[in-house]
């Protein structure tokens, strides 16, 4: 394969292009699905091909196949050609950062590789944990659907530069989702766990920690109240706090979203942003984690970079052209999707540092306010800075102490307003609390970690029913 | 298109002849074309040409399912023995029964594919974009313009071994732009679209007047109180509703025991003023096709009548299992509804909003209840107050806490004007009584 690339890498120098890059990326992904004790879909995919981008006259083209030859791979290149001498804007020059060439092929590191475990024993596995879920309370739960899966992944980046890099990636998840009832009420809860690595995740998993503990969270949330509406002080556990931050900070930082003008962090590089409890760091380069990677999809090194430092911003996540637009070091933040996509910035695993606090001092410090817990997804707009995200459940805090629970509810607030708003960071750190986490940006999804301390927000908007 | 078939059907026979009781395989390939602005400028022209296949294969009701891309007969012999070996690993399903058999006839959908829109060059995708940019320029010399526009046309062709064999052309064609306007820390955004599926359909003239106009009326949105009060939904959010009360009311939900319906067939679940009809036969509508993802006629279906919710979404195999009639909504993977219709009223968008003295108006958002509880806790990102029958000002960081089944039953209105797009109305819809929460 890596001919191909080359070839169609000194055909592109020929013609004079400013920039050009070539990936191919190849997949295969196994999962299993099971529903109330049924492990009855399972599902295989795989997919390859080439995508080809180039800067000529100041614009990008970028044309992309699944028929992977010479002949193909030239017929892409012209295409990509064509689609950049279309899109030629007066007044408009894109441009990349030069960066040296690199050379490298990286192996995936998984413990044990699991497209070599048997089928037999993924089964056996995922069966069991499921029926454990079901065997805690036979008459509460209603459904079950426990999914597993596996990928691996080989990205080959070659460029204009010389870079020449070959990454392979092998990542293992599961998740389980419990649905118990009483009467006509119901109410849900999920667990994840995901690495970048193998099977050994399925085998080290315990069914306490895993679905068992999903049905009892279920069960528990069927006696939970209604949650509040309204405007109160909260402590966000590290589950909420990775979700925050990513959706929140990270996407804001990414520097796509302020070279397009659309983001609330544009010209605050230098300026205090947050309380200078808050310290945000973006590090793809922590062995093992969901979100990580050794180079990105333009072959740039990954960089552990320092977003927010003491509630000053001090740095946007940056592709190559981004950083040639600001004038900064390119840090290893261009991914795509798969080699249909254009790589975009992209956060890796993002969270907040822990601080000084522990949680039961956290928690002591409030009168009358609320904790949230499991984060079931959210989303920002980056213009305006408003996010919202979803708990899973929470709990009142009433004079110091953790009172009734809660159930399922979303929040929502203004990113400068509540990154000052946060006055108490714990020193218990959790580094990915998604577990498996997928973000969506421009039509493409990614591997994402985030995670953090607890936090203690002064306020925070409750839309719940009460 | 022939060779597609043939594909298929080689596909099916491999997977049967390794011993799949049942399968169905769908071959297809097109062509995507996209250009990108960034900042008022033309940033980036994109092009994707695929193609790809995938077989569902059946051992005693349990399913392998596998997929590749691209179509070459030898990756097509080795996925459909993938499928089968899968099918044999699965866990039994006994309520499986079986795959669609072929109708008499399908429905005959016009104005599904254009080949107007497979002769449209990026260069013409271009032209769209700078006239965009031009108008939303001469609304406001400051806005800042992000979207894009693209293209594509597929041909698509299922067959399975109960004799189903169709294939079907597609094309679509769609501009979105987004404006934002800054004044000081201020900031105003908003966004509009057009899409269809033939170009006659197409008519992207004043989508960047109309994303400008509104952004800027998004200037100085303010904290508000919260409170019980009346919210219309707007154009582009009121339809939200009921698509996902659609997406809500299918049957595997129900039959898993995880839905908020359950037990709500035959009963009033929204107000008389609700009736909902999913059409996927629409010419040229956005979600119109004369099959489903399994090759099982589309036919209309009356969803909820003056608030009564009469049926279920199917597919095959919902519909075996729940011994009832298959409604034709399977995604191949899942069940969704098509097109949404719902039936507008007697006022106008105009005298619904002067009826309200204090209220919320929604200009754009989705109120995203928890399909398996039915709670809604949503942030309206784009909203208004209401005061003495009027839009008064934006508001920010407010939020709606309730039951899905409250809010449907305080649906006491929807509009009689309308916003019209291939295969949807889009009329304003009111709610009386909703819970909000604010933060002033």
């Amino acid at each position: 394969m890596k001919d191909i690339l080359e070839a169609i890498r000194d055909r592109a120098k020929e013609k004079g292009l400013d920039f050009m890059d070539i990936r191919f990326v190849e997949k295969d992904s196994t999962s299993i699905q099971l529903q109330d004790g049924k492990a009855d879909r399972v599902f295989y995919g795989r997919s390859a091909g080439i995508g080809i981008r180039v800067i000529l006259n100041g614009a990008w083209g970028f044309a992309t196949t699944d028929r992977i030859t010479l002949e193909n791979a030239r017929e892409c290149l012209a295409l990509a050609v064509s689609m950049a001498e279309a899109s030629r804007e007066r007044g408009s020059t894109v441009n990349v950062t030069r960066v040296s060439p690199v050379i490298d092929t990286v192996k995936a590191k998984s413990g044990i590789d699991p497209r070599l475990v048997s089928f037999e024993e993924k089964m056996e596995r995922v069966v069991m944990l499921e029926s454990e879920a079901r065997k805690v309370s036979p008459d509460k739960i209603s459904n079950t659907i426990l999914g597993y899966g596996d990928s691996w992944c080989r990205e080959i980046v070659c460029n204009s530069f010389g870079t020449l890099v070959e990454s392979e990636s092998v990542r293992t998840h599961i998740s389980i989702t419990v649905v118990a009832k009483d009467g006509t009420l119901r109410q849900s809860a999920s667990e994840h766990e995901a690495i970048q690595g193998g099977f050994e995740l399925i085998r080290n998993l315990s069914p306490q920690d895993f679905s068992i503990k999903a049905a009892k969270r279920a069960i528990a949330l069927l006696s939970a109240k209604r949650a509040p509406s309204g405007v109160f002080p909260c402590i966000l556990h590290p589950d909420i706090v990775g979700l925050f931050v990513h959706e929140a900070l990270g996407h804001n930082a990414e520097a796509d979203s302020v070279m397009a003008g659309v983001s609330i962090l544009e010209g605050k590089i230098g300026q205090k942003i947050a309380s200078e409890l808050i310290t945000i760091v973006d590090d793809p380069t922590v062995e093992g984690l969901w979100g990580s990677y050794k180079y990105d999809s333009e072959g740039v090194p990954g960089k552990r970079k320092v977003l927010v430092e003491n509630g000053v911003l001090k740095e946007y996540m940056h592709s190559l052209e981004t950083a040639c637009k600001f004038k900064s070091e390119p840090n290893g933040s261009a991914r795509a999707q798969d080699f249909n996509c254009r790589p975009i910035v992209r956060m890796s695993n993002t969270s907040i540092l822990g601080g000084n606090h522990s949680y039961e001092e956290l928690i002591k410090s409030i009168e009358h306010g609320i904790l949230l817990s499991k984060g079931l997804g959210g989303y920002v707009d980056p213009t305006k800075g408003q996010f919202t995200f979803r708990a899973g459940e929470g709990w009142f805090i009433r004079k110091g102490e953790i009172a009734e629970q809660i159930r399922d509810v979303s929040m929502s607030g203004i990113l400068l307003e509540t990154l000052k708003d946060i006055d108490g960071v714990s020193t218990e750190y959790v580094p990915d609390t998604l577990k498996g986490g997928m973000c969506g940006k421009g039509g493409q999804m990614m591997y994402v970690g985030a995670g953090g301390p607890y936090v203690r927000v002064k306020k925070l908007i409750i839309g719940g029913q009460e | 298109m022939e060779d597609l078939l043939e594909l298929a059907e080689y596909g099916c026979e491999i997977a049967k002849k390794e011993g799949a009781e049942f399968v169905d395989a769908v071959a297809h390939r097109g062509r995507n074309i996209s250009v990108g602005i960034e900042r008022n400028f033309i940033k980036h022209g994109n092009v994707s040409t695929y193609s790809g296949m995938s077989i569902r294969a059946f051992v005693k009701g349990g399913m392998g399912f596998a997929s590749i891309s691209g179509l070459k007969k030898e990756e097509i012999l080795n996925l459909a023995k993938k499928a089968s070996v899968l099918a044999k690993n699965a866990q039994p399903d006994p309520d499986f029964v079986a795959l669609p058999s072929p109708p008499e006839s399908y429905p005959v959908v016009e104005g599904l594919f254009d080949e107007g829109i497979q002769g449209i060059d990026a260069g013409k995708l271009v032209e769209y974009l700078r006239r965009i940019i031009e108008e939303a320029r001469s609304v406001n010399r400051d806005v800042v313009v992000n979207g894009g526009t693209g293209l594509h046309y597929s041909e698509t062709a299922i067959v399975n071994s109960a004799g189903i064999h169709a294939g079907m052309r597609s094309s679509v064609i769609h501009i979105s732009a987004s404006a934002t306007i800054r004044m000081g820390d201020e900031v105003g955004t908003f966004f509009d679209f057009d899409n269809a599926r033939r170009l006659s359909d197409f008519n992207p003239a004043g989508i960047g007047v109309n994303a400008t106009r509104m952004a800027m009326k998004f200037l100085g949105a303010r904290h508000i109180r919260g409170g019980i009060m009346p919210v219309i939904f707007g154009p582009l959010s009121g339809l939200n509703i009921f698509r996902t009360l659609c997406y809500n009311a299918n049957a595997e939900d129900i039959q898993r025991n995880r839905s908020y319906l359950l037990g709500k067939k035959g009963e009033q679940i929204a107000s008389e003023v609700v009736t909902i009809v999913d059409d996927p036969l629409i010419p040229g509508g956005m979600n119109s096709s004369p099959y489903d993802g399994e090759g099982f006629p589309h036919t209309k279906l009356t969803v909820v009548e003056r608030g009564v919710l009469k049926t279920w979404l199917h597919n095959s195999y919902t519909a075996n299992k729940g011994k009832e009639k298959n409604t034709g909504h399977s995604t191949r993977g899942g069940i969704s509804p098509t097109n949404v219709i719902v039936v507008p009223g007697r006022k106008t968008e105009r005298e619904l909003i002067s009826e309200i003295k204090d209220g919320i108006y929604v200009a754009m958002g989705d109120i995203s209840p928890n399909r398996i509880t039915g709670d809604i806790s949503a942030t309206i990102d784009w909203g208004f107050k209401i005061e003495n029958g009027e839009i008064a000002y934006p508001v920010k960081n407010v939020m709606i806490g309730m039951h899905m089944l409250d809010f449907l039953k305080n649906i006491d209105a929807i509009s009689s004007d309308y916003r019209e797009e291939p295969g949807a109305i889009m009329p304003a819809v009111r709610v009386q009584n909703v819970k909000i929460a604010g933060g002033a």
